[in-house]
């Protein structure tokens, strides 16, 4: 550790020679320069959704959180169905993800033969980079069908008890459908991140339990769960994240339904961010455009908040970790 | 180290994702940035975009940037000044007229929307609807194709016993201002309960992203109804239902029942401001075969500005025969002479 710290110092010296100097002092100034721009950018955002939301904030003021519906004809709108739909399908997919995740992020580090490693590997992390509108389209005009027809029907028939598994929708659209897609979505930002907290486990640690007698599955539940248990819990909230700011894939399948809260999954619904994206182009009064940022600014603190958490766990377990470690 | 390796291509895929979504945004802003001389800038409906589209290669005077970012953004755009004109196909409502400062709105393209179905065992076309019971459809009273008050309509075709799923748009539109204007008209409860606007509050039905998420919602669904731009339609091969007119004629909109309900001006005295609805025509012989959801689309600009004799020279190049023609394609109708006719004396209040 010394060494390490004594080796930093010497390179943070500053050099004799001129040309060094100007050397480091230009990429101080490039390097300052793209940071305060990142910072700048956010402060931006932050004003002008505020200043874009005066309006609407004066006008409904805190009850727009509660308020339920959006009709421009009469002035009338609220936030709470959107806000509904985005902590839905968010949650619901991360329910969905994370034990899909960690069992593709163990069959890639215990379980599967080494050859097929490499390429499911690869597979999976290229689902992160498909675009969002195109599994948008493939969820209305594939997926959207196949639920309709196969599993809303089975689940409202074996689980029709349950209220979250109401009147299968009839186009296949709606906040379960949202739920799928954000799921595939987060699927691989989650497995990836957990696959490499799979292999970082020490394999000393793994070695001893299975010594000891310890199946398979027990050294995974005893060793290889424990030890990564907070980097999983960071990875499912930066899926979280991805879920709840996700606008345009959920805006094409969750069905446009603005005035609706209720337990049926298979209902239409509407969420923060595919709201905004949705309606922004066609907004015609000054209130209905402040609204708009009222959303915005809730889809703001909301994912702020996610993200701060984000950082709090993972610094937290990176301070563990090193103590496990070494 | 493989975990940072990892790090980077996660935050590159995120980095990726949120450089599209800006650069969505940035369409709008980009149509500010080039404003040359002989050049104009113009944003707004995605209704015209297609025509806009023809009309930039066919004129030759100026380059013509346009972006599509809806009526409701093309509003606020030409509001600010950002760009040299925007479209609407709403007229400006009072609050948006005198948001803008002086502007005025010339109609500039003739047009229809219209209502497609998917029900097994109707072909295209068959199906015959009256405006009472479509608003009677969107307002949830009439919930099965096999209603007796669809059946009476459609004496000799046979009607599954299915539940009736409305398709709207949720995005904001100007298809549903010209839907929700008719059935505004044909139906008081409708009118009292709902309205018209360019996004509504549904009291049933799902909803679809743009033309295209209507389509495909109406495609792949049994028992659908949903309305697209017309020339959507043809393009996609949905299946057209006849729409009644006062007359009591059964019409699918083409370019003359379009034209036929563009007579309607003729009959009424244009405003000022040039707002004319020219959704359900009155009975009579004039509008026999007029379709009953035809809607003029307008072209918004400032009374005084400086590039008053481009904007000038580009209206009325697009108001002339040759511009008008050129999109019949798309299945927008050529425009009556008497709008033509309000619309260049609007035009020529504009000066700089």
């Amino acid at each position: 550790m010394s060494t390490y710290d004594a080796i930093g110092d010497e390179a943070r010296r500053p050099f004799s020679g001129r040309r060094a100097r100007l050397g480091d002092l230009s990429l101080q100034t490039v390097a300052g320069l793209a940071a305060a721009g990142a910072v700048s950018v956010l402060g931006l955002i932050a004003y002008k959704v505020v200043q874009g939301s005066r309006l609407s904030l004066s006008t409904f003021g805190l009850g727009f959180v509660r308020g339920i519906g959006w009709d421009p004809v009469h002035n009338h709108f609220g936030a709470a169905s959107f806000l509904f739909g985005t902590a839905v399908t968010s949650i619901g997919a991360l329910l969905l993800a994370t034990p899909l995740a960690l069992g593709i992020a163990l069959f890639l580090t215990e379980l599967a033969p080494r050859w097929i490693r490499g390429p499911v590997t690869a597979l999976v992390e290229t689902l992160a980079a498909i675009p969002s509108v195109v599994i948008g389209l493939w969820g209305i005009i594939v997926l959207g069908p196949v639920l309709r027809e196969h599993v809303m029907p089975a689940l409202h028939s074996t689980l029709g008890f349950i209220p979250l598994f109401g009147t299968p929708s009839p186009a296949g659209t709606g906040i379960f459908t949202a739920i799928v897609v954000l799921t595939i979505m987060i699927l691989p930002i989650v497995s990836s991140i957990s696959r490499e907290l799979f292999l970082g486990v020490p394999t000393e640690l793994k070695e001893a339990a299975l010594g000891l007698g310890a199946t398979r599955w027990e050294m995974v539940r005893g060793v290889v769960f424990p030890y990564a248990r907070g980097g999983v819990a960071a990875a499912m909230i930066l899926g979280l994240g991805r879920a709840v700011g996700e606008a345009i894939a959920v805006a094409q399948v969750i069905g446009g339904v603005d005035n609706l809260i209720g337990w049926n999954l298979f209902n239409g619904g509407n969420s923060l961010a595919a709201k905004i994206a949705l309606d922004y182009q066609g907004a015609t009064s000054q209130l209905e455009v402040s609204s708009l940022f009222y959303l915005a600014l809730i889809l703001l603190v909301f994912s702020l908040v996610v993200n701060l958490v984000a950082q709090v766990v993972v610094r937290r377990v990176a301070r563990r970790q090193g103590l496990v470690a070494r | 180290m493989p975990k940072h390796g990892m790090l980077i291509r996660i935050t590159l895929v995120l980095a990726a994702a949120a450089a599209v979504s800006a650069l969505a945004v940035a369409g709008a802003g980009a149509a500010s940035a080039k404003r040359s001389s002989g050049s104009l800038t113009g944003a707004g409906s995605s209704l015209i975009a297609p025509a806009v589209a023809v009309w930039s290669q066919l004129y030759r005077n100026a380059t013509i940037n346009y972006a599509a970012i809806g009526s409701g953004g093309g509003i606020s755009q030409i509001s600010t000044r950002n760009v040299d004109f925007g479209a609407s196909d709403a007229p400006l409502t009072k609050s948006q007229g005198e948001g803008c400062h002086g502007c005025v709105q010339i109609p500039w393209a003739l047009t229809a929307t219209s209502p497609v179905v998917n029900i097994p065992g109707v072909n295209a076309d068959q199906l015959k609807l009256t405006g009472t019971v479509l608003a009677n459809i969107y307002l949830g009273n009439i919930t099965n194709w096999s209603d007796p008050a669809i059946k009476a309509l459609n004496k000799g075709l046979k009607l599954p016993n299915l539940k009736i799923t409305p398709v709207h748009r949720s995005d904001g539109s100007g298809d549903t201002y010209v839907f929700t204007n008719y059935l505004s008209k044909v139906n008081h409860t409708w009118k009292t309960k709902v309205g018209c606007a360019t996004t509504v509050s549904w009291p049933t039905g799902v909803g679809g992203a743009k033309n295209d998420g209507v389509s495909a919602i109406v495609r792949s669904t049994p028992g659908t109804i949903g309305y697209v731009s017309v020339a959507y339609t043809i393009a996609n091969h949905l299946r057209l239902a006849k729409l009644k007119n006062a007359a009591g004629q059964y019409e699918l909109p083409t370019i003359s029942s379009i034209e036929s309900a563009a007579q309607l001006v003729k009959a009424t005295r244009i405003p000022t401001n040039n707002k004319i609805s020219i959704t359900n025509p009155p009975k009579s012989k004039t509008f026999l075969h007029a379709y009953p959801l035809a809607t003029f689309t307008y072209v918004i600009v400032p009374q005084s500005t400086s590039k008053a004799a481009e904007l000038k020279a580009f209206i009325t190049w697009a108001l002339g025969s040759t511009a008008q023609s050129s999109i019949k394609k798309l299945v927008f109708a050529p425009m009556p002479g008497s709008v033509t006719k309000a619309a260049k004396k609007t035009l020529a209040s504009v000066h700089s």
